[in-house]
């Protein structure tokens, strides 16, 4: 069993500029065995430390963390029985490919036959056999990579923790990690915690994600249900590319009335939101949900809107469209098929059944 | 290397043989790499200045000192050798320093444009002669200012016509043969400081100066001067400092002669020491030196905190 | 196609062209000149020490002085012998330097990287402090430091005086917390996880990063203590404990007249530096902006 449990976990930093500051605050969660769990959030909002403290590198202030059965509060990183990658990698430049690799077992006095085996075991799932007797600084980004993810290989540890491991490489060749990351995982049926702050990274490699802000944890959730029921505005912003739109109005009835336009909620979601009838609301609209009417067959009865479009920015096989409700500016993702030209009046279709409403207040999603 | 912690959310710190042994586990080894050094300093910097603190209001004597307050303090303010030598050293650190500097900046500045190869070749040149000690130094240039034609400078004027002159026994050209040595001395050090600070001005200055129709001496004057300033600073506060210590030159060329025209303040500090024993007078008077060069470290802290990285 | 109005401008340009870079060839044989000239006369010193050291007693005082011997001789270097000590002097310069040298490699580089590297309470308190002792100058530390090891310990004269107050200096520790500074931290942290004690991550792999930065430093300080004079000079009473600088000294008061003997004293003080310095001139070069301003 090799699952990593927070139970109120908080970290307090002192800092000579800022003086006491929470990084993280009473994180409590459970990441599950062979689980993919990325820790995802925009910088300084606590994964890392999260990271670190399950690595043994910095010690909580306050809050027990498990690993497996075993409460390793005061434990070294070195009993633990985890192994890191780093942003950096951070591979002895001094040693050879061989030597980085087998330096944790060394050191843990093993066997010198299994620690060749071992070695020789990750350089061939890694494709690294040619490269063993190199140094570090005579490969390129991408073999440097591998080589710290080999070295966390040959410890066969119960958890691997990969700091921002991709953020160093070209997107090309992110991508192609990427992938590999996602097979190795699957290969090695291990527990896997991973910090990114590349949202699109954490959709495509985590079973399931952390969202941090501020050192609060936001949600937990696989990527599906991150990307479709968001908990709070936090993380509907920041999960999805381009972030969800946000309109400011106010609910009547089964419409909602914004600063230009009336749209009509679907009847089966009305329900949900009885409570705020007549108070202010936080209309939630991704940018996908924002049809170019030529697209549709049907001629949709509401929530159509005609805006000037403002900027057009082609990315290929889609295009974003920006314009403004009121003050706010809104952006649509549309299909390259249907163009569309800046300084234009257009009519979209506001695609209301995929709509999340929030509490402005409480920036909370209401359901 | 890890910060403290409790065990189980408990937040009250507690003085406990467990919390200890817990302490020693995790910084144990931090301290243990300073120990040595902290030791050593607690000895030989910190217990030696309260000492000389304590010194200073004492007549010293080996067999017991006597309390005498600030008679040290007074008696150095109303000594006409304390004045001497403190215009010495005056005069001394005005003539040095600065042109010093300003010999280094145009060495610095001609090098600069040079290829590799040169620029190595003339950083080693301007290097060399600075590893030869002060004492060689002094040797060297006791000889060259040897009073008789044999001495290279009597010599060199003597070619030209000039009479021989009596370089370091002469209480007017004393203190001048000591400060010229220095325009000859080694200014490799603040060269590669220099060269170094220039490397780091960004090339785009001086392309923008070249489209702003910028001469040579304008961008002098207005990207590369500006730009060096914490590097002149860092070496005009450093060469006061050590130029406020000179002290082997006096000792080996004129033993503070003739009649004071080189007792500098640290020649002093020896002399009174060292040569007649009165310890209080002459921790007085280090504390009068230390105070004015902590007064110059302090500005040049407060000019250059921003180009210092700590 | 140009015009002629076109014509004559690009041969203006030309012309222009021609001229700057005439004023560039000129400045720079301008530079080159002015550089050796002021490197002649900076070496002027040295080389007149080794013109000195090769005559004979009576050549040296003769006026006006023979630029280049007329009969090179090794008269003063045996006169330098016949002195007594000189050969022990060096020994005790190389003794004290070389033992200077690793304990402060050892010493400052430990400690720099415990305050570069390390977190541990009161680092910040403990380095400020020795951050300001730096500017208390040696004068006032002087007169309590000789009456603590020639009174209270007892040891003048010995090769523990000679070292004893500089076994670590806090310039060294500044310098090597500035180069341990810049290794990154992540490798400290891989170790850890490597299952690395404290002392073999320092000796594993902080040691073989900061190589270059130590070389300097040991440089720097050999250099240092074997030029270093005022401190051997006040512990060193007998003539077998004496450094070479504080020995040199000594000719100048016995032999007032024999400057060929001094000058030869001062080209076989001289020449171990200049052969450090040839041979490592790259450290010499690099080196001294580790430590002062920002480079």
């Amino acid at each position: 069993m090799s699952e990593v449990r927070f139970v109120q976990v908080s970290k307090e930093f002192e800092d000579n500029n800022k003086g006491k500051f929470m990084a993280v605050k009473n994180a409590d969660f459970t990441i599950r065995d062979k689980e993919f769990m990325v820790f995802v959030g925009p910088s300084g909002c606590g994964k890392t430390t999260s990271l670190r403290m399950i690595a043994g590198l910095e010690r909580q202030t306050s809050g027990d963390i498990y690993i497996g059965d075993r409460i390793v509060n005061k434990a070294h990183p070195k009993d633990r029985d985890i192994a890191m990658v780093f942003q950096d990698y951070a591979l002895y430049p001094h040693m050879t490919i061989r030597e980085n690799m087998s330096f944790g077992l060394k050191n843990l006095k093993r066997p010198k036959s299994e620690i060749d085996e071992k070695v020789t075991e990750a350089a061939r799932i890694l494709s690294l056999e040619t490269l063993l007797d190199r140094k570090p600084r005579e490969l390129s980004g991408g073999q440097r990579q591998r080589v710290a993810v080999g070295r966390a290989i040959v410890r066969n540890p119960k958890v691997f923790l990969f700091d921002e491991p991709l953020s160093n490489l070209d997107a090309k060749l992110r991508v192609q990690m990427r992938i590999e990351l996602s097979e190795l995982h699957k290969r090695l049926g291990a527990t896997i915690v991973y910090v990114t702050h590349d949202q699109v990274e954490a959709m495509t490699l985590g079973t399931r994600i952390v969202v941090m802000n501020q050192g609060e944890i936001q949600q937990i959730d696989t990527p599906e249900e991150l990307y479709k029921n968001p908990k709070n505005m936090f993380v509907a912003g920041f999960i999805g590319s381009p972030p969800m739109n946000f309109v400011k109005g106010r609910l009547e009835g089964n419409t909602i009335q914004t600063a230009e336009h009336v749209f009509f909620v679907p009847e089966h979601m009305l329900s949900t939101y009885k409570a705020y009838q007549g108070k202010e609301v936080t209309l939630g609209i991704r940018p996908e949900d924002i049809l170019n009417l030529e697209q549709l067959t049907v001629q949709p009865a509401h929530n159509i809107i005609e805006p000037v479009i403002k900027v057009v920015e082609h990315l290929g096989s889609e295009f974003l469209v920006y314009f403004s409700i009121g003050e706010e500016t809104i952006v649509a993702k549309f299909n390259a098929d249907y163009p569309v030209k800046a300084f234009t009046k257009q009519q979209l279709y506001v695609n209301m059944d995929k709509m999340t409403l929030f509490d402005p207040e409480t920036q909370f999603r209401i359901s | 290397m890890i910060e403290s912690s409790q065990s189980s959310g408990i937040k009250t710190k507690r003085f406990t043989w467990e919390n200890t042994k817990q302490f020693f586990r995790d910084y144990g080894w931090c301290y243990a790499f300073i120990l040595i050094p902290l030791i050593l300093f607690v000895l030989f910097t910190v217990y030696p200045l309260v000492m000389a603190f304590i010194y200073s209001f004492q007549r010293y004597s080996v067999l017991g000192s006597e309390w005498i307050g600030l008679d040290n303090y007074k008696s150095l303010m109303n000594s006409s050798v304390f004045w001497t030598a403190m215009k010495n050293t005056l005069i001394y650190t005005a003539a040095t320093v600065p042109v010093n500097i300003l010999i280094t900046l145009f060495l610095a500045l001609m090098i600069f444009p040079l290829n590799n190869k040169s620029q190595t070749f003339f950083k080693a040149a301007f290097y060399l002669p600075g590893v030869t000690s002060g004492i060689t130094m002094s040797l060297i240039w006791l000889w060259i200012f040897d009073p008789t034609g044999a001495g290279l400078l009597n010599a060199i004027f003597n070619l030209f016509g000039l009479d021989s002159v009596m370089w370091l026994a002469n209480p007017d050209t004393a203190l001048f043969s000591l400060i010229l040595m220095t325009y000859l001395g080694a200014h490799g050090a603040g060269i590669l400081l220099y060269l170094a600070a220039m490397g780091g001005i960004p090339k785009s200055l001086y392309e923008a100066a070249d489209i702003d129709h910028a001469g040579w001496w304008s961008k002098l004057k207005n990207i590369t001067w500006p730009l060096l300033k914490p590097t002149t600073l860092y070496l005009l506060v450093m060469g006061i400092i050590s130029s406020f210590q000179v002290f082997e030159q006096a000792y080996v060329m004129t033993m503070g002669g003739p009649n004071l025209a080189t007792t500098t303040i640290a020649y002093l500090i020896y002399d009174h020491a060292f040569q007649s024993f009165d310890f209080g007078l002459a921790a007085a008077e280090s504390f009068v030196l230390g105070f004015i060069i902590i007064v110059i470290s302090v500005i040049q802290f407060k000019f250059m905190s921003t180009d210092i990285e700590y | 196609m140009t015009t002629n109005q076109q014509q004559i401008q690009l041969q203006l340009d030309e012309k222009k062209d021609k001229q700057r870079n005439l004023w560039k060839k000129t400045g720079l044989a301008l530079i080159y000149v002015v550089l050796i000239i002021w490197a002649v006369l900076t070496f002027i010193p040295l080389i007149w020490m080794f013109v000195s050291s090769l005559k004979d007693s009576t050549a040296i005082t003769q006026v006006p002085p023979q630029l280049i011997p007329k009969q090179p001789t090794l008269d003063a270097y045996q006169r330098v012998f016949e002195v007594g000590g000189f050969a022990r002097w060096f020994l005790n310069s190389l003794i004290v330097s070389t033992i200077l040298t690793i304990s402060n490699v050892v010493l400052a580089s430990l400690a720099g990287y415990a305050f570069a590297k390390l977190k541990f309470p009161g680092r910040h308190t403990i380095f400020w402090i020795l951050l300001g002792s730096m500017m208390i100058p040696g004068q006032i530390t002087l007169i309590p430091l000789y009456i603590l090891i020639v009174n209270t310990f007892q040891i003048a004269d010995t090769y523990f005086a000679l070292v004893i107050p500089t076994i670590v200096t806090t310039a060294n520790i500044f310098l090597a917390r500035q180069f341990m500074a810049s290794l990154p931290s992540s490798l400290i942290d891989a170790a850890r996880i490597d299952a690395c004690s404290e002392p073999k991550i320092f000796w594993k792999v902080i040691l073989p990063m900061a190589k270059p930065g130590l070389a300097v430093l040991g440089i720097f300080t050999f250099v240092a203590n074997w030029n270093s004079f005022f401190w051997p000079f006040l512990v060193t009473s007998s003539n077998e404990m004496r450094t070479l600088q504080v020995g040199l000294t000594s000719f100048r008061y016995q032999y007032t007249a024999d400057y060929g003997a001094m000058m030869a004293g001062a080209v076989l003080t001289a020449i171990p530096m200049f052969i450090v310095f040839l041979v490592l001139q790259k450290y010499f070069l690099k080196g001294i902006t580790i430590g002062a301003v920002k480079g």
